[in-house]
């Protein structure tokens, strides 16, 4: 690997000091990130749109600013959206046909605050349709492809997300997740992807697919670059009626405090059902660093585990009321299979969709209680390595359980980081889920681990 | 009434789907059960009479808004 490759894969602590110290132009640096997504990125499909000439303009800004002694840790760190965030005069798809022509005149909040924060628009990164369908071939938008293995996905919905972090085409990204759209795409890519509490990020300006159990959060390389875009995303909106009024705490000024002492709760049942192997020997083995690095670890049992899937009704019902105007009146405009998905949502009843908000609270009083006990939660985040696209392709592949609507259901805050690999050569994954409004202590545990570990070091074999 | 079925048939997935006005094609019912019965399973499986009461996850605040908080 060159040294301008291994730029391209720095953190943003290193870049924020090379800039500072004169070292690193930030312009220079958009620049490189900008060849490189046109070396690249034809293989990977992650862009949807590449804003160059913003970038080069926001990097200007950036290096004005810093030269002045007034820019933050993310002045001139290059920055891609899923192209489900809203951004004033640029092309926002969706991933879908419906909107694709749609030029927002507005920028939705979270960008609105890391352009404060000085961060270098790239671009838009593909999103599964609205955030939920799989582009089968023939979509109008072709699918991202994961750099480990093009053969195979990069996970979803944030699929751009994952493939542009992994093959350094971006420093950071902004995923959303409403049955793990952040997380999936981090375990498949091998990066970090975290989901905050719900209410912690404002979700204003995203497009919608599932009112209750929507999430916007960041995607980065490592938990440490979380933390730094986390830091410039919390905080109240008064446009996002599910903005929480809680306090920001210092993301950063705890993460190096290790996890001595730090109490694990490992739940055994539900969320190792089906799980894969390799999966579970590398989860094992990253519970044992943990405890080597002073935390102790238990088992912890959520009793309402086993009633997850009813979140679908929620997930379905949500997204069938958001879509159903357009569903009944262009459904042409909806990919294959994505268009029955979303129909589903239309066959619930008024009494299931209660009966399934009522096992959701159950299941979050559960987990609130196991967490009474442990300070956080570790599980895999997904089954096993990333599938390949001949097997999702097929209209009747299952959906698959999943390990991380849980956190979806109860809101809490959770980071998906790398574990190791497959023997096919395919990143592995768990996920650290905290208390209501710790990502502090999620992050923390998440950075240890990857201070004492180097899965998140190792690079898929894209060359520019 | 008689009681619900534990599971899904394709039959009731039309039913539900001619009440709805939705045109779901032959070839996506079996997609759209499985849907249903996974989504649904855990939802028949309860006697919501046992369940400890519990709020839907719904609020309201008369004042609406902003200024609901």
């Amino acid at each position: 690997m060159t040294a301008a490759d291994e730029l391209c894969y720095a953190g943003i602590r290193e870049l924020g000091g090379l800039f500072r110290r004169g070292e690193l132009s930030p312009v220079d640096y958009a620049t490189e990130q900008l060849g490189r997504i046109e070396r690249l990125d034809k293989s990977l499909n992650a862009y949807v749109t590449v804003t160059a000439e913003r970038a080069l303009a926001d990097a200007r800004a950036a290096e004005a600013a810093i030269r002045r002694g007034d820019a933050g840790p993310l002045a001139g760190i290059p920055i891609a959206y899923k192209d489900l965030y809203a951004t004033r005069g640029i092309l926002t798809t969706a991933g879908s046909a419906v909107l694709a022509d749609w030029v927002p005149d507005f920028d939705c909040t979270c960008v609105t605050r890391l352009q404060q924060a000085g961060m270098v628009m790239l671009g838009k990164l593909i999103t599964h349709e609205f955030a939920f369908g799989i582009q089968f071939p023939g979509h109008r938008f072709p699918p991202a492809r994961n750099p480990w293995n093009v053969d195979h996905i990069p996970g979803g919905s944030s699929s751009g997300s994952g493939a542009a972090l992994a093959a350094g085409l971006t420093v950071g990204s902004l995923g959303s997740d409403t049955g793990g759209s952040i997380r999936g795409p981090a375990a498949f890519c091998g990066i970090a992807g975290l989901k905050p509490t719900y209410g912690r990020v404002s979700r204003a300006g995203v497009v919608t697919l599932s009112w209750t159990l929507d999430h916007t959060g960041p995607m980065a390389r490592s938990a440490e670059d979380c933390a730094f875009m986390l830091q410039a995303l919390a905080g109240h909106d008064p446009a996002d009626p599910a903005s929480a009024r809680e306090p920001v705490p210092d993301y950063l000024a705890g993460l190096e405090g290790g996890v001595k002492g730090l109490r694990v709760g490992v739940v055994r049942d539900y969320f190792f059902e089906q799980v894969e192997a390799e999966t579970v020997a590398a989860f094992e083995r990253a519970l044992g660093e943990l405890g080597r690095l002073g935390a102790t670890v238990r088992d912890v049992t959520i009793p309402s585990i086993h009633a997850t899937p009813s979140f679908m009704v929620i997930m379905l019902t949500e997204a069938f009321s958001y879509h159903e105007r357009d569903l009944r009146e262009r459904p042409e405009l909806y990919g294959e299979v994505l268009r029955e998905k979303l129909m589903a949502g239309g066959l619930f009843r008024a009494d299931e969709y209660v009966q399934a908000q009522r096992l959701r609270a159950q299941i979050r009083e559960d987990t609130a209680r196991a967490l009474q006990t442990v300070d956080v939660l570790i599980t895999p985040t997904v089954l096993g390595p990333a599938p390949a696209f001949k097997l999702v392709h097929d209209p009747d592949f299952p959906f698959a359980k999943s390990n991380m609507g849980p956190f979806n259901i109860t809101g809490l805050p959770t980071l998906a980081i790398p574990t190791g690999f497959s023997s096919s050569g395919l990143p592995l994954s768990m996920q650290i889920s905290g208390r209501p409004f710790d990502e502090a202590t999620v992050l923390r545990a998440g950075h240890a681990y990857q201070r004492a570990t180097d899965w998140h070091r190792r690079r898929p074999p894209v060359s520019a | 009434m008689p009681e619900l079925p534990s599971e899904v048939t394709l039959d009731e997935v039309k039913e539900r789907a001619r009440l709805a006005g939705l045109p779901i094609p032959p070839a996506r019912l079996a997609m759209v059960r499985g849907f249903l019965a996974n989504a649904l399973r855990p939802i028949r499986a309860l006697d919501s009479r046992t369940v400890r009461t519990v709020e839907p996850a719904v609020t309201f605040a008369a004042r609406g808004g902003t200024e609901a908080q």
